[in-house]
């Protein structure tokens, strides 16, 4: 039961840990948070399957173009949900829109796709076992994730003008680079990261509209704990949570667990708003 | 007006004769109950609380267990329904207790968060609320047994609540309300605290929608805890945002048109979420204003262009009818730091009452930073501010009000939405007497408030020559026009100390001249006035002393005649 | 008054700036020619950053903005970047997280590869300060030093002209003057520069001309070097008028 407990628990903060991410990333590029961090997610294992179990194609064509497919929305949530609501004077618009945006991916998911939870392919060619792929791949895909972004961040001019603009968007602005495009590039970032994590974890969590809501959430929890915009706040946070959630509901039980994390994420946040990393927000007056 | 459309379509309704239509007006009316609760958070607060089914589930099952009498003893469904609103009451508080400390997108997030455990519990709290097999609503006895008899029960309570939440929107309170949501930090300026509204509104709201509730399980007859779904929790929140913010008539017809949409096409029913998210979208991008906006003719018709702002400082004496008590305000010694900078460091003066006080110096000197502390948004870490000897505390801003300190701030923070004359309403909060029951009930005491209210805002605007831009939204009006309704509102705590941020920035050399002569008649009257300013002339034309900062230090505080000539202050601004 | 026989490298009429409803700039009027300083001055609350913006792109204007033949009208800060206008923005605002060489790359971002390090190193000769330092982050330099970098940022496009936004602010009289210093050898191979300074007495000392503003627009124009200067600023800043008021 340990072991399950293990797998299983890394296997979900795995999963947990690249929302995360992926809200950050969202939100170092445009200073937004947005409520399609964990639709994509969702899409993720649903395109995937769709590509590969409905529609045949191999499971690396079946990958990449999932992967294509994040990229793309991940624009698309920037063009329609953020940067018409960034020059606005109404701060808190994009709450709306990106919410908007996210329920309607979810919606089409439930009508097009189907209300219940579909079988996912088995991505390899090997046997199962107790520490089976469906496991260790969203551990992979996370492990891949952290390395590819410090990769990006410390050896590409492009990777450092993300961190440039996540620091002092004005700043950047002023030095000429190019804001927008590399907004852009961000979310598509972004899109990618979400449904590697849907499409790594497909086999376990598999094919399900519901489960945007519910990486939207437990996707969130390491981010507004871990401090918003530490990927290293989140990754540790994702683990965490994984492993409570999964020892809470082996041990307790599934209701059990849900109230647990809720009450456990209330208190922190309550008692420490920016998170347990997190710097504090800007001065009001 | 929301209570004559709807009592006009509700009681036209059963004219059709169809019971199908019935059951859809029903439901309307149950889901207005709750949105109009919701919409005072949401619309007014602009709290962003989407998983607000949780308390409509909450509801259903107080009422279904109470009057099952399996669990408990056996109440007749008024009893239950009331229940429910007490418990629902109860829980939507703490459900928006985040509020008062969370940012906006993590609020949501616990809302959302909220309304899953709910429907997680319900789920699995088998004993009590029979799990997935779920339990019988109840059933109201006669006249309401009957489903046309239900219907006016629902239509009556749904006008009922109408009436209530259309006089808090109308009072101070529904005025508080938009403040804290787009001009938190005036609001705080003006007296209003945020906590205790949002106590009062948080509890109000969930009080509806546990009545909802009940009402809602008696119509379905059955509940499960699938009947509670995001899906619905989403129809409200944008019925409120469809319909518009601030506005009450607006989300009463979002809510009909939501619930009624998916009856009249039958395949738009599995479509309609996903349309009504659409919508969302759409409305969010292009008219954020919603049905509200689109329906406000009033602020379609144009202003007289060029206009002119005369103030007329005879005025004054009716807006501040007494003189005001000789007084002093100190600022002993004050050190204040950000980080590891220095805003101020060290600093001490002294306004007195009827005094033009003028502080100026360079950009980064402090000046802002002093007001800030003396109205209390931030704590010195050294010194403190004093009223005739007593220190203020710090960090509580709502309650410079009560000393009748009043302020303007750099950049005008108004409610671009409300009126001029709302907006200024907003500085007299603190004088009302009436209480949130007696606003919602508009009792006499209510009635009494809003016409004095009203009164003395007009006069302060005529003070500052404004009147007639009353009725006009404030979001329409130059920039100039909005340095002096600040300064309307600011009156209206007739207040023993004024101060003023930049009050002269962005206006012409005529305006400036006559916002001086307005300063000076408001010193007569015994007003202190702490005058922080840019432009020399009119610090040097007004004010009876002048302290000069630089890097957080007075540098020189004296005449303006000394200061004129003070070479240090000189070198200062040239920057030898 | 200088008056230059070819076109001005800027030329400014009329322009009208400010934030939303905050009008600052009112009809103003400016001009720079190729290889000059320019030093402007004024009170706070004049609108000298707000006119920098303006230019550059950061700020919505209206009126007319030539630069070196072309009518900068809808132009973002990255066009008017590539165009050889470079702003240095008022803080010393560099990317702390990144390395001193880092930060300069990313003022020439685009740029080809070994151009762009030949002209990181090209600005890294100017402050041989922050040379040594090229691997530290930015983080650890002193504002002097960010200051610095943040100059050299805008050198790494060799632009024709150069806005500096109060380089002075928070910096010791030493770095003051290396950092002007730099601003007179740009000069001296060709770059103009327009520097926004409080500190008139060095302003003037490296200036070919001066404008002053105030209350949103010019009051002032002259050669730097002009005998009773300092007592003309003194009454443009102060208005002429200061009347007092009855006791």
């Amino acid at each position: 039961m340990l072991e399950s407990i293990i797998s299983h628990g890394l296997a979900l903060g795995a999963v947990y840990a690249l929302i995360g991410i992926t809200y950050n990333v969202m939100f170092a590029a445009s200073r937004v948070f947005s409520f399609t961090a964990g639709m994509v997610g969702m899409l993720g294992g649903v395109l995937g399957a769709l590509f590969i179990n409905r529609m045949g194609m191999p499971v690396i064509v079946g990958f990449v173009l999932t992967l294509a497919s994040g990229a793309v929305i991940g624009i698309v949530t920037e063009i329609l949900t953020v940067r018409p609501v960034l020059k606005s004077l109404d701060q808190h618009l994009y709450v709306l829109s990106t919410l908007a945006f996210a329920l309607m991916i979810q919606q089409l998911t439930a009508i097009e796709w189907s209300t219940e939870p579909q079988p996912f392919p088995r991505l390899l060619p090997i046997g199962r076992g107790i520490f089976d792929q469906q496991f260790w791949l969203p551990m992979l895909a996370c492990a891949l994730v952290i390395f590819g972004l410090e990769w990006l961040y410390r050896r590409t001019l492009i990777g450092r003008a993300f961190l440039a603009i996540a620091e002092d968007s004005y700043a950047a602005r002023a030095l000429g680079l190019p804001e927008q495009r590399l907004r852009m590039a961000s979310y598509a970032l972004a899109g990618v990261i979400a449904t590697l994590a849907g499409f790594s974890s497909g086999e376990m969590m598999l094919a399900y509209f519901g489960n945007g809501p519910l990486l939207n959430f437990y996707g969130f929890v390491p981010v507004a704990l871990g401090g918003m915009g530490s990927n290293r706040g989140a990754v540790v946070g994702g683990i965490a949570l994984g492993l409570f959630q999964q020892s809470a509901s082996v041990l307790v039980g599934g209701i059990f667990a849900s109230v647990a994390v809720f009450v456990v994420f209330i208190i922190v946040l309550l008692a420490r708003p920016e998170g347990l990393a997190g710097a504090a927000t800007a001065r009001r007056v | 007006m929301p209570i004559l459309v709807l009592l006009v379509a509700g009681c036209a309704l059963p004219l059709l004769g169809d019971s199908y239509m019935g059951v859809i007006g029903t439901r309307a009316c149950i889901y207005w109950v709750l949105v109009a609760g919701l919409n005072l958070v949401v619309g007014f607060a602009g709290q962003i609380a989407i998983g607000w089914v949780a308390l409509l589930t909450l509801g259903a099952y107080v009422t279904a267990v109470f009057t099952a009498g399996t669990v408990v003893p056996e109440q007749s469904p008024y009893v239950a329904l009331v229940l429910a609103a007490v418990l629902c009451a109860v829980f939507g508080l703490i459900v928006g207790l985040p509020a008062l400390r969370l940012r906006t997108f993590y609020f949501a997030m616990t809302t959302l968060g909220f309304a899953t455990i709910v429907t997680q519990i319900a789920l699995a709290w088998k004993s009590v609320t029979g799990g997935g097999i779920g339990v019988p609503g109840p059933v109201f006895p006669w006249p309401f047994d009957s489903p046309w008899g239900f219907y006016f029960f629902c239509l009556g309570l749904a006008i009922v609540f109408t009436w209530m939440t259309t006089n808090v929107a109308a009072s101070r309170f529904g005025r508080s309300l938009v403040a804290i949501r787009d001009a938190e930090v005036a609001a705080e300026s003006v007296g209003i605290s945020k906590p205790a509204l949002l106590v009062t509104i948080f509890l109000f709201s969930g009080a509806l929608a546990g009545i909802a509730g009940g009402l809602f399980a008696s119509l379905q007859s059955y509940i499960t805890p699938d009947a509670f779904t995001f899906d619905l929790s989403v129809l409200f929140f944008i019925a409120i945002l469809i319909g518009g913010r601030g506005s009450i008539l607006g989300p009463l017809l979002g809510t009909i048109i939501l619930t009624a949409l998916p009856e009249f096409a039958a395949p738009l029913v599995a479509w309609s979420t996903f349309l009504y998210a659409a919508l969302l979208l759409v409305i969010v991008l292009v008219v954020p204003g919603g049905i509200a906006e689109l329906l406000d003719f009033k602020n379609r018709r144009p202003l007289e262009q060029h206009r002119q702002i005369r103030p007329r400082p005879d005025l004054v004496s009716s807006v501040i009818a007494d003189a005001r008590p000789s007084s002093v305000l100190v600022v002993d010694n004050v050190s204040l730091a950000f980080g590891g900078v220095r805003a101020i460091d060290g600093l001490s003066l002294e306004v007195r009452s009827g005094e033009v006080h003028g502080l100026i110096g360079p950009n980064g000197s402090g000046k802002t930073t002093t007001l800030n502390a003396i109205s209390g948004y931030y704590a010195p870490q050294q010194g403190q501010i004093l009223l005739d000897g007593k220190a203020l505390p710090p960090r509580a801003p709502h309650g410079r009000a009560a000393y009748r300190i009043a302020r303007t701030f750099q950049t005008p923070r108004l409610v671009g939405e409300e009126s001029v004359l709302e907006n200024v309403m907003l500085g007299g909060t603190t004088d009302g007497r009436s209480s949130f029951v007696e606003a919602m009930l508009a009792l006499p005491r209510h009635h009494g408030d809003e016409k004095v209210l009203t009164e003395a805002a007009m006069t302060a605007l005529a003070v500052v020559g404004l009147e007639q831009l009353a009725p006009v939204r404030a979001d329409r009006l130059q920039h100039s026009e909005l340095r002096f309704v600040e300064i309307a509102r600011a009156l209206m705590l007739r207040p023993s100390f004024l101060l003023l941020d930049e009050p002269a920035a962005g206006l012409s050399a005529e305006e400036i001249k006559r916002l001086g002569d307005l300063i000076v008649a408001i010193s007569r009257r015994g007003t202190g006035v702490l005058l922080v300013e840019h432009h020399a002339d009119l610090i040097f034309d007004i004010c009876d002393r002048v302290t000069v900062l630089n890097l957080g230090k007075e540098l020189a505080s004296g005449t303006p005649a000394e200061i004129r000539a003070h070479q240090e202050v000189i070198n200062a601004y040239l920057g030898a | 008054m200088p008056t230059s026989a070819r076109e001005p490298l800027l030329e400014i009429k009329g322009l009208r700036a400010g934030y939303g409803k905050i009008g600052v700039l009112d009809n103003l009027d400016l001009t720079i020619g190729v290889g000059e300083i320019v030093a402007l001055l004024g009170p706070n609350g004049a609108g000298k950053t707000t006119l920098l913006r303006a230019v550059s792109g950061l700020l919505p204007w209206s009126g007319q903005i030539r630069f070196a033949g072309r009518d900068l009208a809808g132009t973002s800060p990255r066009d008017t970047v590539r165009a050889g206008l470079v702003h240095v923005i008022e803080g010393h605002r560099v990317f702390t997280q990144l390395t001193v060489h880092d930060n300069l790359l990313l003022a020439g971002y685009g740029m080809a590869r070994t151009e762009l390090a030949t002209r990181v190193e090209e600005a890294l000769g100017f402050f041989p300060e922050i040379a040594e330092k090229r691997n530290d982050r930015a983080v650890t330099l002193s504002g002097g030093q960010q200051q610095m970098l943040a100059v050299a940022q805008g050198l790494v496009r060799r632009p024709r002209l150069l806005m500096l936004d109060e380089p002075s602010a928070g910096l010791s009289p030493v770095l003051v003057d290396r950092v002007l210093a730099a601003a007179g050898q740009l000069r001296d191979s060709g770059t103009a520069v327009l520097l926004v300074e409080q500190l008139i007495e060095k302003a003037l000392a490296l200036a070919d001309r001066v404008y002053a503003l105030a209350r949103g627009s010019i009051v002032l124009e002259a050669p730097a070097n002009e005998p009773d200067l300092p007592a003309r600023l003194e009454r443009a800043y102060f208005g002429q008028d200061v009347s007092h008021r009855a006791a």
